[in-house]
């Protein structure tokens, strides 16, 4: 990044002298830096350095009131041999699995449906995204009462009036279907923003790419899968890895429905540290378990990020 | 990838410097006569509640009418982030000067050394002769009291009498063996009617049947686990409730997921559930045509009706810059006018002279009588930890993942670890 | 495009049926809100109330200082939204189309503040805020959630990488400096994802609690997230009354989005490039 061999105007390639070369670097650069300084300034002071701090207590046995005594790695040997750190982990790791491609999946779909010149697409994109602006807590009581085994409006659905279950199901006391149906609110819940994200990346496809190929007498699906799809790569790059990270720092459905529970088959990552943390007043253990679960989503992140991205020119 | 690591090691270095000093927080006190600000948090809801307008309106203007200088500022906060806001709190040192803190967490902000020693105090004990024993002990950690009760509460059987009429009974169970023969009687009614219904799993939910069977958690000096929440009256109050549920007298929502008990019950569709006095306004509020009634929590077999000490504590603050006030206040609301005022909204009072006291509502003599035969949880730091096994291991036991014996051992073992 | 591929009525169908999956909660979210509460969780489920009342929203806005609450969540969602959307297509700019030292470490390490839970960086960012003088007011809130424009970096970067690099050359050529590029061409081009991170920041900046909870410490500054948490008391919560308080809460965001969602409608000046 530092040397750049520059031409002069005369067209010949010159080494210009050193000082010439680096105050010509300093001028490119500090409007640059200057252009960064407001939100990285406020970036780096809120967000970077408590990480740091926080990186630096999971070390200790972190008292708030007194001094916190040095323990090494006690707190990340205690949290890699706990069976709820692993067992929050499976459910979470679950959890994101489901709901990830469940909503990119519907969400792409609703956005190419509501692509088109139909009437009232603005009403129609409002009622998608209607289960996005509505706060977690505000559909996570709603879901609750949804799915109600004794007065829900889901068990009446499926039992009384479509008869596809047998009798009214436990949704949420049931270890086999409390996650799975946390995982399904999930979906309903993220498909509106999908959608969102997909009509914003939809949009900077410019139509003459399209028109192009229709001459080219390409048909609909095909202008689908080689068109759409790869010119979608950065919108849906961008989704797997925030959706993921998302997914895996779950908290508010489960601490409202749940509680973790039953038998703690819903417990994710959070729900536990958060346990941990302050329930506890166990500090260090709790930031020994994020940090943990940070390096790991840092890892699949970086692995996403590196498979999907590429860069299109056309 | 280098400078990537470089730059975060840079910037962990210089958190390694700062890091454990800046998380020692600062306290002064401001040592003078009786004036200032005393900063009060609680957990009684917004505005609207009875609670909160009677503390408002009642009993903090009658405070600072007699303490001139003292101003009160209140906030009451949502209970679900109370704990995490006072921790938070006490690392930056602005919390405040008192709370109304659930007795369970007093044993964990004395540990932390986050309140006082009340007993430290020259006019503690005048107090502390004044309230009941039971609610007292909530207070006591490790050799000392470190705070006062404010409030108390407990758990009585609840019972529905349209619900009771229509199936028969005539009055409530007084043994664990009517209450079977009842719920007999319910079940013959149909159609989602349940006998009981409980809505979690954890201590405070099944320490009364455990209690009432002869069982326990540790042993009286709260040291061991082993041999006491497995032994025999433990086993057999779970065993109890597993098979209350397996013969569908247990409503499924001890599991989650399903109606509230408060919702079971007002909609006629349980016949009993375990609950404390706020049920009787919050009844009348939400189903004012709900015919109940209130009864002792039935006997187990060789065994005494028992239920679990509820309640709040009043405590003040280490980090308290403005102690003498605060001892005022606290001081004030155990006087018997602010606990007639708060009575009177269902908050009980904890005060010996006042039980069966005509300024206070007639419904709370049933339960100051099982408060005489309550009895507090385990008072340990590693509280919210316990709670959780015990939870966890009577679920496993209602799903029939466990034998009530084998997931009382898990149990027992896993609680003993935290309290050595 | 997808018009030839099925019959117009079939995505009609299509939409209503998943605007009926998806807007069904919230229906039964306004339902609620018009029941008393001895009528809510009824069996058999109801949609229409039988006993509909407006009391619980009387009951939602005159619960103590709702209105402030409300005005003050207002206050700082809208500025800190503004703030946010600015710094991040700025910071966004910078990533995508200038080459400079600590590029690459400044971009991943926004991205790593993505995958820490925040709730494990409360009390050391508690203890800054209170040696910065950002606790309990309102000023504070906004500058703590205009700090918040990792996400939005992130999305914006992957759309300001694709502008075409003809354009910023052209502006080049004429002297135009880093500010003008940005403001005079770069953001009028990224109008539909400054529209949909708009929306987003509102949204978070509008419901966030945690922080809010943590910070304020006095009744007056309380933002509505919090006072919707109070409607859920320690023994019991009136449904009616949180769910009418959620829908006069909802309503900024509901037109927030109206607002802005038009943006998605224009395409892109690629003509302008093509040329």
């Amino acid at each position: 990044m530092g040397s750049q061999v520059m031409k002069a105007p005369g067209g010949t390639a010159a080494v210009a002298p050193s000082y010439a070369r680096r105050s010509r670097q300093l001028r490119r650069l500090v409007p640059i830096y200057l252009f960064l300084l407001p939100g990285m300034a406020l970036f780096l002071t809120w967000q970077l350095y408590p990480l740091a701090d926080a990186f630096v207590m999971s070390f200790f046995h972190w008292n708030l009131l007194e001094p916190s005594t040095f323990i090494g790695l006690n707190n990340y040997q205690r949290a890699l041999s706990d069976p709820l750190f692993w067992q929050s982990l499976r459910n979470v790791v679950v959890y994101t699995v489901i709901t990830v491609p469940g909503q990119m999946v519907l969400g792409l779909a609703a956005a190419l449906l509501l692509d088109q010149s139909l009437r009232f697409r603005a009403v129609f994109r409002t009622l998608y995204y209607l289960p996005v602006i509505t706060s977690w807590v505000v559909v996570s009581i709603m879901f609750t009462y949804l799915y109600n085994s004794q007065a829900g409006p889901l068990n009446y659905l499926l039992d009384d009036v479509l008869h596809i279950i047998p009798n009214y199901q436990i949704w949420l006391g049931d270890p086999n279907t409390a996650l799975p149906s946390i995982a399904t609110m999930g979906i309903w819940k993220g498909t509106g923003w999908n959608m969102v994200i997909f009509l914003a990346g939809l949009q900077s496809i410019p139509r003459e790419v399209y028109e192009a190929a229709k001459v080219d007498g390409a048909g609909a699906i095909k202008r689908f899968t080689h068109i759409t799809l790869p010119l979608l790569r950065p919108t849906t790059t961008f989704l797997v890895v925030v959706l993921v990270i998302g997914g895996l720092n779950t908290f508010i459905p489960v601490w409202i429905m749940t509680q973790g529970g039953p038998i703690h088959s819903t417990e994710t990552i959070l729900t536990y540290m958060y346990k941990k943390a302050f329930a506890d007043i166990d500090l260090g253990y709790g930031a020994a378990i994020s940090y943990l679960f940070t390096a790991l989503i840092f890892l699949i992140s970086v692995a996403e990020i590196r498979i999907l991205r590429r860069r299109y020119e056309y | 990838m280098r400078r990537l690591l470089l730059s975060f090691l840079a910037i962990v270095c210089l958190s390694l410097a700062m890091a454990p000093a800046a998380h020692v927080a600062a306290s002064k006190s401001v040592g003078s006569s009786l004036h200032g600000t005393v900063n009060y948090w609680n957990a009684y809801g917004n505005g609207n509640s009875a609670e909160a307008q009677a503390l408002t309106t009642k009993v903090i203007p009658a405070f600072e009418k007699k303490y001139p200088g003292i101003h009160v500022k209140n906030l009451s906060l949502p209970y679900d982030g109370f704990f995490t806001k006072l921790l938070t709190s006490l690392a930056g040192g602005t919390g405040p000067d008192v709370i109304r803190s659930d007795i369970v967490w007093v044993p964990q902000l004395a540990n932390i050394r986050a309140i006082v020693q009340l007993d430290k105090t020259s006019w503690f004990k005048a107090y502390a002769k004044q309230v009941f024993p039971g609610t007292l002990s909530t207070n006591f950690f490790k050799g000392h009291y470190y705070g006062l009760p404010l409030d108390t509460n407990t758990r009585v059987l609840i019972y529905n009498k349209t619900v009771f009429n229509q199936a028969g009974i005539a009055s409530a169970p007084t043994t664990t063996a009517q209450l079977v023969a009842d719920c007999a009687k319910i079940k013959a009614l149909g159609g989602g009617h349940y006998c009981y219904a409980e809505g979690g799993t954890g201590a405070w939910n099944v320490l009364p049947w455990i209690w009432s069977f002869g069982g326990s958690i540790t042993d009286g000096r709260y040291r061991t686990a082993a041999g006491h929440l497995n032994d025999k009256g433990t086993v057999a109050a779970i065993k109890f409730l597993v098979d209350l549920y397996k013969q569908g007298y247990l409503s499924p929502s001890i599991l989650g997921g399903g109606l509230s008990t408060t919702d079971c019950m007002g909609k006629n569709l349980c016949g009993m559930i375990l609950d404390g006095p706020w049920m009787v306004p919050i009844f009348k509020a939400s189903y004012p045509d709900l015919q109940s009634g209130l009864s002792l929590v039935p006997k187990g077999p060789g065994s005494g009706s028992h239920s679990v000490v509820g309640g709040e504590d009043i405590v003040e603050m280490s980090q308290s810059r403005n102690k003498p006030a605060a001892e005022a206040f606290i001081r004030f609301v155990l006087s018997p006018q602010a606990q007639i005022w708060m009575g009177n909204v269902g908050q009980m009072p904890v005060l010996k002279s006042l039980s069966g006291s005509k300024q206070l509502p007639s419904y709370f003599g049933i339960f100051q009588k099982q408060l005489k035969v309550a009895e507090p949880r385990t008072p340990s730091p590693h509280w919210s930890s316990i709670d959780d096994i015990i939870s966890t291991e009577v679920q496993r036991a209602l799903r029939g993942d466990a034998s009530p014996q084998s997931a009382m051992n898990d149990a027992a073992r896993q609680v003993n670890a935290l309290l050595h | 495009m997808a018009r030839r591929f099925l019959g117009k009525t079939t995505l009609y169908l299509l939409a209503i049926f998943g605007a009926l999956v998806l807007a069904m909660p919230f229906i039964y979210l306004v339902s609620t809100a018009f029941t008393p509460n001895a009528y809510v969780l009824s069996i058999p489920p109801v949609l229409i109330p039988a006993h509909p009342t407006v009391q619980n929203f009387i009951d939602a806005w005159t619960t103590n200082n709702f209105g402030r609450y409300f005005i003050n969540s207002a206050v700082v969602a809208g500025s800190s939204t503004a703030i946010t959307v600015l710094f991040s297509a700025m910071l966004a700019f910078a990533f995508a189309r200038y080459s400079f030292p600590g590029r690459t470490v400044l971009f991943y390490g926004m991205l790593l503040t993505l995958m820490i839970p925040t709730l494990v960086l409360i009390i050391p960012q508690f203890v800054l805020a209170k040696t910065l003088h950002l606790l309990d007011s309102l000023q504070g809130l906004v500058v703590v959630y205009s700090a918040g424009t990792a996400l939005n970096v992130f999305l914006l970067r992957g759309f300001f990488e694709d502008i075409p690099q003809d354009l910023a050359d052209a502006a080049a050529i004429d002297g135009a400096g880093i500010w003008t590029v940005f403001w005079q061409i770069m953001m009028p081009l990224a109008r539909p994802a400054l529209a949909a991170v708009t929306i987003f920041t509102f949204l978070t900046n509008w419901d966030e609690f945690p922080w809010a909870l943590t910070s304020i410490s006095s009744g007056d500054n309380f933002t509505l997230p919090i006072a919707l948490q109070l409607f859920q008391q320690q023994h019991q919560t009136q449904y009616g009354v949180e769910f009418a308080a959620s829908l006069i809460a909802v309503v900024p965001v509901i037109v927030v989005f109206i607002l802005f969602q038009r943006h998605f409608v224009s395409g892109l000046a690629s003509a302008a490039v093509k040329g």
